[in-house]
């Protein structure tokens, strides 16, 4: 089953509204205040899981930039005397531009690296907090009122329903973007970046996008958070409460409005709990009853040996039931119960507790495509088709060194318009390095590429597919997890119009042009005949529907040339044969083809010129009848005689 | 110009600390392409387990057993958390677990020595010796020489027994290595007590020099990352290098522009190297593999 996002929003605003009536029911000032600080946590949480969940980064700076948010609110109160309502768009504006600057070195570097910069980043944030007293009134902090709304001084319960509202409407805007193409972007460059940069899709600029938006809604947070605790100071935004969000995150479910809002609940709620010893130590019973008839069932089932993976959890949640027996309080060991929460979480809970229930509920609803489906767009290439024949690629004595290696060594390859060129040669002759050099992902030592009268050699991969320059993979890389639909769609980013703004007020302009890129791709995946599987995930489709559908997505770009690197590979002799009728109806449509291959009987029945490679040169050119009788070929596949 | 030698001296032995430490990430991400992020803590427990022996040995006696603690916990790190993650290639995965490793031990040390700086004692006379002008400490001179000496020991080992070269060869290759015969999670897993006896050791270095306690880990931890970085992950040199280079801009910032401020330029150098050159300044640059 795939619970759609408009389920979630329904299920998250739906929660709000039982959220609403709380501080009538005779709540206590004190549970409304915990209510609040819920849903200003799952204001920040649903950035950042934007950033975890949906880009794969780890953040251990969301901290420091809710700090930013609050910060900002202080200050402009404390030394400006600007209030609330001016302090919202500023604190998001600066802690947009702090998660800009955030973002920037993810131009290089990536995971634990960014990790750790976001480790950095919060450390040197809350430094300054501290130590830039004339600002930020230093470790003393800083104290709040609250701004009369309508001419009334808001108490906790009326501030609560604002922080509701905000969260409603981040609830909102975060589900539409996430829906839109950047949304899929944000998958795309976790599944596959490499792949995601060869479909015009910039990792780097869409972890810029993730980073900022991530940030601005720390920024609102921080200053709702201000507002409601009326009081700031610096050791707030700490590394723990770093650890508390991405364990809410994690713990919650990543990729889910409704698990964020259940893991914000839970890390706020949990230290009150914490505080009543007997109710710990019942669930710590609880937990050993638990382990010991999962180790029991487990016994039953595969005898002793299948007790040794589990031992070291089992034996720690034996041990908790006498470990709190054995303390008076345990309020002081938080942490080490969140330490032990995200090992488990990141163990034996991967999706977290919403992906667990929709496992759960998975047999018992039926699929529901997530949008209506638009009819299929028959697919026709689209952009400039010049005259055939004329010479559409140009690359002239392209070099590629690696140290000492020279794995190209002054190719030149001349591609017409219209035809199908295929690139063969023994293995490390430099086809694949030649693919790369033309779609930008290695920048040559030497050389100049062309592609009609554009000069596109040190261009990123993402230009040089905007421009016209579409590829397929070697080894297969789809976006696993994204459906073939969302596949192609990533490929037709760049036929979406409209800004953020646009998604996130779903204007007309943008539905229209969201709806176009829709057709297109079931238009495309019709083409390669994958019409049926639209809905499937990638990483469940069989080998060959791989291949074709890397075929569908490189062909959304409309690219003038498309690279097909060895596409035949690993194919049955069925697959082969609707492969190459595939192929040739790409060339029927007017986009030129460069093929490699090692099926010759693929070359030489379909490509029209044959360029042949070896140790890093051309060894020969031609038409396939010329390139099979050449000596020299002859001598790099097979040796000399004698 | 005496104060400017008295704190290039300690820079050194602070940036040597910095090395040592920073050596430890890059035996772990040699075999397994993984990094403890509760390295610093690995430190602090070394440091605060060896003031809780210092009484019974002494200084000298403690120290074996301060290494052999530092070697039991790296087993655990990385059993607990970093093994399953690796076998499951999830990045996520063991990001998080050495994070909450870390975090565990942080609080477990929180409760069991509290959350105030303690005084570790001294083994050498705490009167700074007099040289030129600048006041040094003894003690500074032995973080160098142990910090060196500890990297030189595990280089050796690296080198002439065959556990080493079982280390060398999984961080060359860990697949050939696996064909081999070589058993890579075992090597791993060695690796990773080698790294936490090292930062354990340079744990019980440092703590004459400053304070000890539960919290003194964090900061180093993440300063030696940025030591790994700058230097490179992959260059025993670097390391040195960067450590020396950091540990004295540091103390600069500290006694020129104010002592909150110290932990500022080590942060800024790491995000200008990972946002330029994030091979770090002697590291050797990869080729990606498409």
């Amino acid at each position: 089953m795939r619970v759609t996002p408009e389920g979630l929003a329904v299920g998250a605003i739906g929660l709000c509204a039982l959220a609403l009536p709380l501080p009538f029911l005779g709540m206590t000032n004190y549970y409304v205040h915990l209510g609040m600080v819920i849903a200003i946590y799952s204001i920040l949480l649903l950035g950042l899981d934007i950033v975890v969940g949906y880009t794969g980064e780890v953040s251990l700076g969301h901290a420091a930039l809710f700090g930013i948010g609050a910060y900002t609110a202080g200050v402009l109160l404390f030394q400006l005397k600007l209030g609330l309502w001016f302090a919202l768009p500023a604190a998001m504006a600066v802690t947009a531009l702090f998660g800009l600057l955030l973002a920037l070195p993810a131009l290089k570097v990536t995971g634990p690296y960014l990790a750790m910069v976001t480790l950095a980043f919060g450390t040197i944030v809350q430094i300054l907090i501290n130590e830039m007293t004339p600002l930020t009134n230093g470790p003393m902090g800083i104290k709040l009122n609250r701004p009369l709304l309508l001419g009334y001084l808001p108490k906790d319960r009326e501030y609560y329903f604002l922080v509701l509202l905000f969260l409603g409407l981040s609830i909102l805007v975060v589900n539409r973007i996430l829906r839109s193409g950047y949304g899929r972007a944000f998958q795309a460059l976790r599944d596959a970046p490499i792949a995601s940069d060869c479909m015009g899709v910039s990792v780097w600029l869409y972890k810029v996008y993730a980073f900022v938006i991530s940030a601005a809604m720390a920024g609102l947070a921080g200053t709702l958070f201000a507002y409601s605790e009326q009081y700031i100071s610096p050791n707030t935004y700490s590394f723990e409460l770093t650890i508390l969000f991405l364990l809410a995150v994690t713990m919650g479910g990543r990729k889910s409005r409704l698990g964020v809002i259940l893991g914000a609940s839970i890390v706020v709620l949990l230290p009150n709990y914490l505080a009543d010893i007997e109710l710990v130590r019942l669930i710590a019973a609880l937990i050993g009853m638990g382990a010991l008839m999962v180790a029991g069932i487990q016994w039953h089932k595969a005898g002793p040996r299948a007790l040794a993976p589990i031992a070291v959890p089992l034996i720690l949640c034996l041990s908790a039931w006498p470990i709190t027996l054995s303390l008076a309080s345990v309020t002081d060991y938080k942490l080490t119960i969140f330490g032990l929460m995200i090992l488990f979480v990141v163990f034996y809970l991967p999706e977290g507790l919403i992906g667990r229930i929709r496992e759960i509920l998975a047999p018992l609803t039926p699929a529901a495509p997530d949008i209506a489906r638009p009819p299929a767009q028959m697919f026709t290439a689209e952009g400039p088709r010049g005259a055939k024949g004329e010479v559409v690629l140009n690359a002239s004595s392209i070099k590629m060194y690696f140290g000492g290696l020279r794995a190209l060594d002054g190719v030149s390859l001349s591609v017409k318009r219209g035809e199908i060129h295929g690139l063969i040669g023994p293995n490390g002759s430099g086809k694949s390095t030649l693919m790369n050099v033309l779609s930008g992902l290695y920048r040559p030592t030497g050389g100049e590429i062309n592609l009609g009268n554009v000069r596109i050699d040190g261009h990123a991969p993402p230009e040089i597919a905007l421009r016209g320059i579409a590829r397929t993979f070697q080894n297969v890389q789809l976006f696993g997890e994204m459906t073939a639909t969302e596949n192609v769609l990533v490929a037709l980013n760049h036929r979406l119009r409209g800004n953020l703004l646009d998604i996130i007020l779903a204007t007309p302009r943008y539905r229209r042009s969201e709806n176009d890129a829709r057709a297109r791709a079931f238009g495309l995946l019709d083409f390669v005949g994958l019409g049926d599987v639209a809905d499937e995930k990638a990483r469940n489709l069989p080998y060959g529907k791989c291949r074709l559908l890397e075929i569908a997505r490189a062909l959304a770009l409309d690219p003038q040339l498309l690279l097909l690197d060895e596409p035949a590979a690993g194919l049955s002799q069925p697959d082969i044969e609707l492969l190459i009728d595939i192929v040739r109806r790409i060339r029927d449509l007017g986009v030129t083809i460069v093929l490699i291959e090692h099926h010759m009987d693929v070359v030489m029945s379909m490509c029209d010129t044959v360029t042949v490679l070896d140790f890093g040169q051309v060894i020969a050119e031609g038409t396939p009848q010329a390139v099979r009788a050449d000596p020299r070929v002859i001598e790099a596949y097979l040796g000399v005689a004698g | 110009m005496d104060v400017f030698i008295q704190l290039a001296v300690s820079g050194i032995s602070v940036g040597m600390i910095y090395a040592t430490i920073a050596f430890g990430y890059q035996l772990t991400f040699a075999t397994s392409r993984t990094l403890n992020f509760g390295q610093g803590e690995a430190l602090m427990l070394g440091a605060v387990v060896g003031l809780s022996l210092v009484p019974i040995l002494g200084y000298w006696a403690m120290l074996p057993l301060v290494m052999i603690f530092g070697l039991f916990q790296g087993v655990v790190v990385e059993r607990l958390g970093v093994a399953r993650a690796v076998a499951q290639k999830s990045e996520f995965g063991w990001v998080m677990s050495t994070i909450a490793l870390g975090v565990i031990f942080k609080n477990v040390a929180e409760n069991i020595w509290g959350r105030d700086d303690l005084k570790f004692p001294s083994p050498l006379p705490e009167a700074p010796i007099v040289i030129g002008g600048a006041h040094i400490l003894p003690m500074e001179f032995l973080i160098l020489a142990g910090a060196l000496a500890m990297m030189l020991a595990v280089e050796l080992f690296n080198r002439r027994t065959i556990w080493g070269k079982a280390v060398v060869a999984t961080a060359n290759d860990s697949d050939a290595a696996g064909l081999m015969g070589i058993n890579t999670p075992q090597i791993v897993t060695l690796s990773y007590a080698i790294s936490s006896m090292t930062a354990a050791f340079a744990g019980v270095l440092i703590a004459p020099v400053t304070l000890t306690g539960a919290t003194m880990g964090s900061a180093l931890g993440l300063k030696a990352f940025a030591v790994a970085i700058i230097g490179g992950l992959t260059s025993g040199l670097g390391v040195i290098v960067g450590g020396i280079l950091l540990g004295i801009s540091e103390k600069m910032t500290g006694f020129y522009v104010a002592t909150g401020y110290a932990d500022v330029p080590g942060l800024v150098l790491l995000l200008l190297v990972l946002a330029i050159r994030p091979d770090g300044l002697f590291g050797k640059r990869a080729i990606k593999k498409v």
